[in-house]
């Protein structure tokens, strides 16, 4: 490359007095000119060498040149050493967000608390005045209950596509009420239903494997203890309106017995605190309470000798203390009990020791709830309460000892975002909500 | 003029006060309202409403299945399935029984075969107004609203002292002995039916007579279809039939009022119900039990067991 290549980065004739004051004349032949990269008019191979030169070749020897740039070099590098950090944070919060899903402050290495409303994703809608909702223990799949047409539990994914739908065995749709749901840390779905008195249990799949019948009374036990034999799972059934239970024995035989004597509690709300204890409200008549099951009987593959030591707490009434259809009980993270109390519009919260403490959500503004239902605590500590007349989702902080309101997302309506008679709430790891939507006949799905 | 300063107020305060006092009791949320009560804002916007009367919806409907519904989360008193959820009167009484005014969905785990229709639409109510066997439009779209009084009433069951602008007297059961399973009527339920069905309150007697001119003081529409029409607010006795509260046939009773009287309740079930109608019994409208609480015309049999 000679210094008449219009390329060439050489000092120049003009600029550099050496390249004109002695020319080689035993230079070798230089090979004929490359095609310029950018031709301009009187530019070029045929142009004379001081016009080529004078085509606007940036100096660059300034960078080569170290003494007066080396503090501009070494702010370069700087420079191009933050912002290659920078791109590893964001390849590594991109990693990371692809293997845990999280909000994006939960991904931050420091702690920031940003309390913002979730937005509305989307809605799936193939169930029928839905009231309940909870998640499989990985959050891939969404179980729902419905309260009009068949009354089936409705099992989706986490797009709303239906994979399955269940309801207890040998009852019609006019025989039974399903309305929460729990699922415990091995998958189990527990349903409370209002008209048959009784919590049905099902594998992960919807596959009945049993009911509770009252705080001391199991399906397989009453059918165990009748017959002295300990029936497979799920080879039984109950209906209420029926007068016998039907049960298959071991050798295939269907059997019956009469119907265990009528039911003590009325089961409503049904939840698992993070210790695996199930927490059952009870709206039995004058009775309303909470009863918290001990997690080690729960747990157990065997419920033929089903004798837990249940703690309750609570009475019927207005009044401290006391509970009007309690919908459903949350613990926190400080151990206590979080009632959602119905008919008294409020939060009722109780000491882990059952020790009633206060009553929260009351009065007008923001935070005044008018009927509370379902309720979900997130990672936070952020109680999420679905408030069915008003329309709306309330959130309240309860990290600390005194809770404090946050915000209220939704408005009434049938629109994108909007609730008619929302019941229920299911919050993930991923800060993705799901809330029944009931006289819009759809399930919600928000996202933080 | 000085005791004017301090009459005013206890005036003020004595006016509050007995307002106060006309509050009813009614249970739930249904009632029991204080000067500063927070039920309001339970079912009602002052600026923000979305339906008539500052309802926070659009549907009466929905509004009062919210807890009356099948799943039952606010009430005992399931009126989709027509069921009493709990143990009615506490102890061993039955679970699920059925309710008095049956189910608008099932009743008696079956589905129904005709309901008044109280999602809201326009209705039309039969002798409204107009000849037996003629039906008329209500004021309004019928509701849960158009019969009962979510405010509370002067009786139990919550039923308006105004139904289809016309006053209604429905005297009161001991409010601590009340039952919603088990009927414990006064003589005068009937008028809670007869607001909008005026033309079939017939109380003449002699049932099979021409009764075509009441004589009682209840309105004679004329131009009815028929001028025979089985009386009520009568006595269940007549040749020899047998008290249907009691002995029934068959297995099946009626309930009566509580001087022994027949009511249109007696027979018609005022939610739903889910009789069945075969053959002649279907009449002209295919399917529509009409709200019997017994198969085909099993009402007949109970009392008259020809």
């Amino acid at each position: 490359m000679t210094s008449e290549d219009p390329r060439s980065l050489s000092p120049t004739p003009e600029t550099d007095p050496r390249a004109s004051e002695a020319p080689e004349p035993t230079a070798p032949a230089a090979p004929p000119p490359a095609e310029p990269f950018l031709r301009v008019e009187g530019v070029g191979p045929q142009a004379p060498a001081p016009e080529v030169l004078s085509f606007a070749v940036p100096d660059l020897s300034a960078l080569a040149e170290p003494p007066a740039d080396e503090t501009r070099r070494r702010k370069l590098l700087a420079v191009l050493a933050v912002l290659l950090v920078a791109l590893c944070g964001v390849v590594y919060l991109f990693v990371r967000y692809l293997n845990r899903p999280e909000p994006l402050p939960e991904l931050l290495p420091v702690p920031v608390e940003v309390n913002y409303p979730p937005h509305f994703v989307f809605a799936f809608y193939d169930v029928n005045a839905p009231l309940g909702v909870a998640l499989s223990p990985d959050g891939k799949r969404v179980y729902v209950t419905e309260s009009e047409g068949d009354r089936l539990i409705k099992m989706f994914d986490t797009q709303g596509n239906l994979i399955r739908a269940f309801a207890p065995p040998r009852t019609t749709a006019a025989e039974r009420a399903p309305v929460y749901i729990a699922v415990d840390a091995r998958g189990r779905v527990f349903v409370s239903d209002r008209l048959q008195h009784a919590i049905f249990v099902f594998d992960a799949e919807g596959n009945y494997l049993d009911a509770i019948l009252g705080p001391d009374l199991t399906l397989s036990e009453y059918i165990a203890k009748h017959t002295g034999q300990t029936p497979d799972p799920g080879a039984f059934a109950y209906d209420i309106f029926e007068p016998e239970v039907h049960y298959r024995t071991p050798d295939g035989d269907e059997r019956t017995l009469p119907r265990p004597d009528a039911p003590t509690w009325a089961p409503l709300g049904v939840s698992f605190d993070p210790s695996g204890r199930l927490i059952v409200t009870d709206v039995a008549r004058e009775q309303h309470r909470v009863l918290v099951f001990p997690a080690e009987v729960i747990a157990a593959d065997d419920w033929t000798d089903f004798e837990p030591e249940v703690f309750a707490f609570g009475a019927f009434g207005e009044g401290e203390g006391q509970f009007q259809f309690p919908n459903k009980a949350v613990v926190d993270a400080l151990g206590r009990f979080i009632v959602s109390d119905g008919n008294n519009g409020r939060l009722s919260v109780w000491s882990p020791e059952g020790e009633w403490l206060f009553v929260t959500g009351t009065g007008g503004g923001g935070a005044g709830l008018n009927l509370p239902r379902g309720l979900a605590l997130d990672e936070r500590q952020r109680l999420h309460v679905v408030d069915a007349v008003g329309q709306v989702v309330r959130v309240y902080d309860f990290a600390s000892e005194e809770p404090a309101f946050l915000f209220t997302f939704g408005t009434m309506g049938s629109l994108k975002g909007q609730f008619n008679y929302p019941n229920d709430i299911a919050i993930d790891a991923t800060g993705r909500l799901y809330i029944t939507d009931r006289a819009n006949d759809r399930v919600q799905v928000w996202s933080y | 003029m000085r005791w004017i300063r301090w009459m005013v107020p206890l005036l003020v305060v004595g006016l509050l006060v007995s307002l106060a006092g006309m509050a009813y009791a009614n249970g739930g949320p249904h009632g029991g309202y204080t000067p500063t009560t927070d039920a309001c804002a339970g079912c009602h916007r002052a600026h923000t409403a979305q339906g008539p009367n500052l309802l926070t919806a659009a549907s009466t409907y929905e509004l009062c299945m919210s807890c009356h519904g099948a799943s039952a989360t606010g009430a005992d008193t399931n009126v989709a399935d027509g069921v009493y959820t709990d143990r009615q009167g506490g102890g061993e009484g039955t679970v699920n029984a059925p309710l008095l005014g049956g189910g608008f969905v099932n009743y008696q785990s079956a589905t129904v075969t005709s309901i008044h229709d109280v999602d809201g639409t326009q209705s039309a109510a039969w002798g409204f107004g107009v000849a037996r066997g003629s039906t008329a439009n209500l004021p309004g779209p019928l509701t849960c609203g158009s019969c009962h009084d979510p405010h509370g009433s002067n009786n139990y069951r919550i039923i308006r002292e105004e139904i289809a602008g016309t006053t209604v007297t429905v005297d009161q059961v001991d409010e601590s002995a009340k039952d919603y399973t088990v009927e414990q009527w006064p003589d005068n339920v009937t008028n809670a039916c007869v607001a909008c069905h005026g033309a079939y309150h017939v109380t003449r007697a002699n049932s099979g007579e021409d009764n075509s001119d009441d004589g009682s003081g209840n309105a004679d529409y004329g131009g009815d279809i028929s001028t025979y029409a089985h009386r009520v607010d009568m006595s269940y006795q007549y040749g020899s039939n047998a008290d249907p509260e009691t002995t029934g046939y068959g297995g099946y009773t009626l309930p009566l009022t509580a001087s022994k009287y027949v009511a249109c309740q007696t027979c018609h079930l005022p939610h739903g119900t889910a009789a069945t109608m075969t053959t002649l019994a279907t009449g002209p409208n295919t399917g529509d039990s009409a709200l019997l609480r017994l198969d085909n015309r099993g009402v007949c049999e109970v009392c008259h067991q020809k």
